[in-house]
């Protein structure tokens, strides 16, 4: 019964997806996880910088959480889902969509500052988001 | 007053939402998500969290009924979903390719859910998929040591699920009677000595 997405990446954009990351890490030190998904919950691309961490798992809990999101926010009356943010005693995990298809996932340490992981965020996927349009 | 919870299972595209959404008294709350994968021939989105709906009985009693996503990989949702639940209705797609192994993942990853509380298992899409019998459904349970109820069933149908949910109660029912009567043997047997 095991499913595998149709979404694949050329190496040009796999090179430019790890680029991203990459400046996003620079952007924030206490980014310790970067995954992109599919909103259906498949692992497509990801980095870890401290140790790995389970990518397929992480891939599926974060479509899961981005739905419920997507539903509570619809069911508080309000629209758009734009970010999910998980606070933990020991760093922050947060989950954006971005395109149709794709979700990204950073994870940080507790010494982070929410705002530069946010902003790190935001900023990576309005890159990813302009070259998925291409 | 206190809510039932019940979970429909089953393979992906069986009929979850479907079926919750034939019996339920509002629009179910669904977290559909656009498929990526095998699935997309089939559908075009997903469950990839959860399925609410509700359903209120004569007595007013009210029946929460809970989906879960069927893909394997979101196998966390169903250990969050079964969780205070008091039953499984387990939906099988009969044309899929292999739909006695598919209803072998299921028995084993609530193995102990369905021994604690009790399931039914529905077969959907038998018009389409004729090659497995329920007979042979019956084997499976058998051999994985289940006595189950099993029944075909079109998911749409509001009567249809009704059924498999009448069959769940009474399953859960006499299991809880049954368990009762473990209890008071193990009780008689306590206050012999």
């Amino acid at each position: 019964m095991s499913n595998t997405t149709r979404f694949s990446l050329s190496d040009e954009a796999k090179g430019f997806i790890l680029t991203i990351f990459d400046e996003m890490i620079d952007m924030c030190s206490g980014i310790t996880g970067l995954v992109i998904s599919t909103v259906d919950g498949h692992a497509v691309l990801f980095k870890f910088t401290d140790e790995p961490l389970a990518e397929n798992r992480i891939s599926a809990m974060t479509s899961s959480l981005l739905a419920l999101g997507e539903s509570l926010s619809k069911e508080s009356r309000q629209s758009l889902c734009r970010y999910v943010i998980v606070q933990n005693a020991d760093g922050y995990v947060i989950t954006q969509r971005f395109g149709k298809a794709l979700v990204l996932t950073a994870i940080a340490d507790k010494n982070t500052n929410l705002g530069s992981l946010h902003t790190a965020t935001r900023v990576g996927t309005e890159k990813l988001s302009s070259f998925n349009k291409t | 007053m206190a809510q039932l919870k019940f979970i429909f299972t089953g393979t992906p595209g069986a009929g979850k939402t479907t079926a919750i959404t034939a019996i339920s008294d509002f629009p179910p709350v669904k977290t559909d998500m656009f498929a990526t994968d095998e699935l997309s021939d089939v559908k075009e989105e997903t469950t990839v969290a959860m399925d609410f709906g509700e359903l209120t009985l004569a007595n007013g009693e009210k029946i929460g009924l809970y989906g879960t996503p069927g893909q394997e990989r979101f196998r966390h949702m169903w250990e969050i979903l079964t969780n205070g639940g008091l039953g499984l209705i387990i939906l099988i797609d009969n044309s899929r390719p292999h739909p006695l192994d598919d209803l072998k993942v299921y028995l084993d990853s609530f193995r102990q859910f369905i021994l604690s509380t009790g399931a039914v298992i529905g077969i959907t899409r038998s018009d389409i998929g004729k090659d497995t019998t329920v007979e042979d459904y019956q084997k499976v349970l058998e051999k994985e040591g289940f006595i189950l109820p099993i029944l075909e069933a079109d998911a749409r149908s509001k009567s249809d699920v009704l059924m498999l949910l009448d069959m769940l109660m009474a399953t859960v029912e006499m299991n809880n009677m049954d368990n009762q009567d473990i209890y008071n043997e193990q009780h008689y047997e306590i206050f012999s000595f």
